[in-house]
């Protein structure tokens, strides 16, 4: 032991101190107990109680107060049972023999109560360690990523009273003294704790103690001691290596949660990149194709070509960049929704404001399809964002002109129910596949298109981009199929926000 | 035609700016362009344009400081052109003096009908503006005599839905701003209560369009405001 603590010190002087009294005093009873029956006892009877006291002495103190009660016993066994009485002075020499087995018991016990002691202490010692490590491993698991390490450097600093710091591979050369650098070196490549109280390094005003795994590497803790009273002993540098590894585990876990984590993100977006890709490439460069072939006719032709040509031309490169406006809208929007960028803005509004002015964007589109609106006249104001559900109603309205026949007809209409406004828009085409209530939100999601438009225009991103907006003001949207068609419905909720009271006048 | 008026276009964009001097001039405008707001605002003061076309995504300065800038210093309408999900921008360059905008893409009959109603306005004299009848559609309305006529029917206006009414007859044509509404009609305490706006422009349609739900007189702007339809 090359550092022992004050503390233990003085307590092992005062355990010592009280083993020495506590021999006396087993030697003290056993002759005693033999003086006071000497008329009825031989010699040797004498010698057993004695050994009794010496064996009890041994078994309860130390090496030191057994050997000392051995030899006081020996003394009092040849003053008092051997004759010549009350002298030292040996007559028969076979009882030197019983003075060597009463030296021999004192030792042999005394070494074997130590033993027995020793491991008992090691036991428990052992245990407190493993207690220790083990509420520092409870704690870990549930302290956030960014406290793990000061977590653990409270549980050391209990340990030892010392302030400990962690120090990373790269962070040695912060360090003022070279001992310690020399230190932290060491117990980075060897992964054992060195410095202070230890065999390597033990100059150094540190005690450093590696964390690590068998797979990664965490740096160091650091327990700066300047007084050498204050090293910790061999007890507290295990504890604080078994912390140490606890540390080390909680680190490591939460490396590799964080890689994992980062591995299904960069699965999942490398996924959707390449849909996107995908589906850009095709819905990109169909309208462009048609834009360009329609534009270099016209230029090649602009003398020639009959003003009807001309005139068809020119109107495919009208709707073929209004349908790429609509791809790059819906696109954009849809990384706003993803980028959970959508600032939504809520007013108190009417809905047939919203309402009207999708209606009126898609009334070319929607010529073919009779619109039926059913909104109460006593339907509340809503708190909405009025850009943003204009674009719920347009992206709806646009799958109607997708994927219904045209000639069928499409109703929206709006209650009031409970939390809020549940609006509706219903059509008559073929409705969506049973079971696929859920799917037709996913990102992507393209259904078979019988409408004018044809699913190809869609970029499968409409019903997704409707969910984020009625999610981002805190309601939901959802699909109910029916006999003849499908219904899509969303909650606008009223929050229990008061409806703001708005001027009322006599005669409206 | 070169007789045509004088727009000022000012577009970072080379092939906005190709797209607009080619329909404009096709139509009897003259145009000069401008790349940067400094080159705008060059032309502006030096060019005397009855007409400016701003786009408020320049790469120098601040769009609707430009606008601001320009109202300064000229009377000619301004048209301030900008990408969709710009509506603040929009707001704020008309509040600060722009007289109407566009969002891009836009199709030439739109910006063409804009211009024409900008440069009408302008035309007029200051209490020109001041007409005794109103009439678009089915809508006739005597401010005179405060009649107002759906067809042949007269139709009964609460005081307030004809003061909007009337706010919207004076810009007729042209977008007027949520705020620039609520201030005309209820005054200036109460710029930030769009919901009356709402609540009154939809009692108004109710009784002055034909399909509430689809106005094609009193028309929403979304984000910005509404306007009156006048051709």
């Amino acid at each position: 032991m090359t550092g022992t603590r004050r503390a233990e010190l003085t307590e092992e002087a005062g355990r010592s101190w009280r083993g020495y009294a506590r021999a006396a005093g087993m030697v003290l009873l056993a002759t005693a107990v033999a003086f006071a029956l000497r008329s009825r006892l031989q010699a040797v009877d004498a010698a057993m109680l004695l050994l009794l006291g010496v064996v009890a002495a041994a078994s309860w103190t130390r090496l030191g107060p057994a050997l000392v009660a051995a030899v006081v016993s020996i003394a009092a066994f040849d003053f008092l049972f051997v004759p010549p009485f009350y002298t030292f002075g040996v007559r028969n020499t076979a009882y030197l023999l019983t003075f060597v087995v009463m030296l021999v018991v004192a030792v042999t016990m005394s070494r074997l109560t130590t033993r027995v002691r020793q491991e008992a202490d090691e036991a428990r010692a052992r245990e407190r360690r493993t207690a220790r490590a083990f509420a520092l491993s409870r704690e870990l698991a549930d302290t956030p990523e960014d406290q793990l390490v000061a977590a653990a450097l409270a549980h050391m600093r209990a340990v030892t009273g010392i302030e400990p710091l962690l120090v990373s591979a790269s962070g040695v050369s912060v360090l003022e003294g070279i001992a310690e650098r020399v230190a932290v070196g060491w117990a980075i490549e060897h992964g054992e704790s060195a410095g202070s109280g230890t065999a390597r390094c033990a100059e150094a005003e540190a005690l450093v103690i590696p964390v690590r795994t068998a797979a990664s590497r965490h740096g160091v803790v650091l327990l700066p001691v300047t007084d050498k009273d204050d090293v910790p002993g061999d007890e507290q540098r295990l504890t604080l290596e078994a912390l140490a590894d606890q540390l080390a585990l909680a680190l490591e876990r939460a490396a590799l949660a964080g890689a994992r984590d980062l591995a299904r993100v960069e699965i999942e977006a490398e996924r959707l990149r390449t849909a996107l890709l995908s589906s850009l490439s095709h819905d990109l460069r169909t309208p462009l194709a048609g834009i360009e072939g329609a534009a270099t006719s016209l230029l090649q032709g602009a003398d020639t070509l009959p003003p009807a040509v001309r005139r068809e031309l020119a109107d495919g490169i009208v709707e073929e960049s209004r349908r790429m406006t609509r791809l790059v809208t819906n696109l954009l929007d849809m990384v706003r929704v993803e980028a959970g960028a959508l600032a939504v803005q809520k007013e108190w509004q009417p809905l047939e404001e919203a309402l009207g002015v999708a209606l009126l964007r898609l009334e070319d589109r929607l010529a073919a399809h009779p619109v039926e609106t059913r909104l109460p006249d006593d339907l509340p104001l809503v708190p909405i964002d009025g850009l943003l559900i204009e674009q719920v109603f347009i992206n709806l309205l646009e799958n109607v002109v997708k994927y219904t026949p045209p000639g069928t007809p499409v109703t929206i209409s709006a209650e009031t129910a409970g939390e809020g406004v549940v609006v509706s828009v219903s059509d008559r085409g073929p409705g969506i596949p049973a079971g696929s209530e859920q799917e037709v939100f996913r990102k992507f999601y393209r259904g078979r298109g019988v409408g004018a438009g044809g699913a190809e225009g869609g970029s499968g991103l409409g019903l997704t981009i409707c969910r984020g907006i009625v999610q981002a003001h805190g309601g939901r949207i959802w699909a109910e199929r029916c006999d003849d068609g499908v219904t899509f419905r969303f909650l606008l909720p009223i929050g229990g926000l008061p409806m703001p009271p708005v001027p009322v006048e006599a005669g409206s | 035609m070169a007789t045509g008026a004088l727009i000022l276009v000012i577009d970072d964009e080379l092939p906005m700016r190709r797209f607009l001097r080619a329909m404009l001039r096709a139509n009897g405008y003259q145009v000069v362009e401008a790349a940067t707001a400094r080159e705008g605002l060059a032309h502006a003061a030096g060019r005397n344009p009855e007409l400016i076309l701003l786009d408020l995504g320049l790469p120098d300065a601040d769009g609707v400081d430009v606008a601001r800038t320009l109202r300064r210093s000229t009377r000619a309408p301004i048209i301030v052109l900008s990408a969709r999900g710009r509506e603040h921008d929009k707001v704020a360059a008309l509040d600060e003096g722009a007289d109407d905008y566009l969002t891009k893409p836009f199709g030439a009959p739109e910006l063409l009908a804009r211009i024409r109603v900008a440069l009408r306005r302008a035309a007029a004299p200051e209490d020109g503006l001041v007409v005794r009848v109103f009439t678009s559609g089915e809508l006739n309305v005597d401010l005179a005599r405060r009649e107002v006529l759906r067809g042949d029917e007269r139709v009964h206006l609460t005081p307030t839905e004809y003061k909007l009414l009337a706010a919207l007859i004076r810009n007729a044509g042209k977008v007027v701003t949520h705020r620039q509404l609520l201030h005309d009609v209820w005054g200036a305490n109460c710029e930030g209560q769009t919901h009356y706006l709402r609540v009154y422009m939809g009692q108004l349609r109710h009784k002055l369009e034909r399909d509430p739900t689809r106005p094609r007189l009193l028309t929403t702007e979304p984000g910005v405001g509404y306007r009156l339809r006048d051709d």
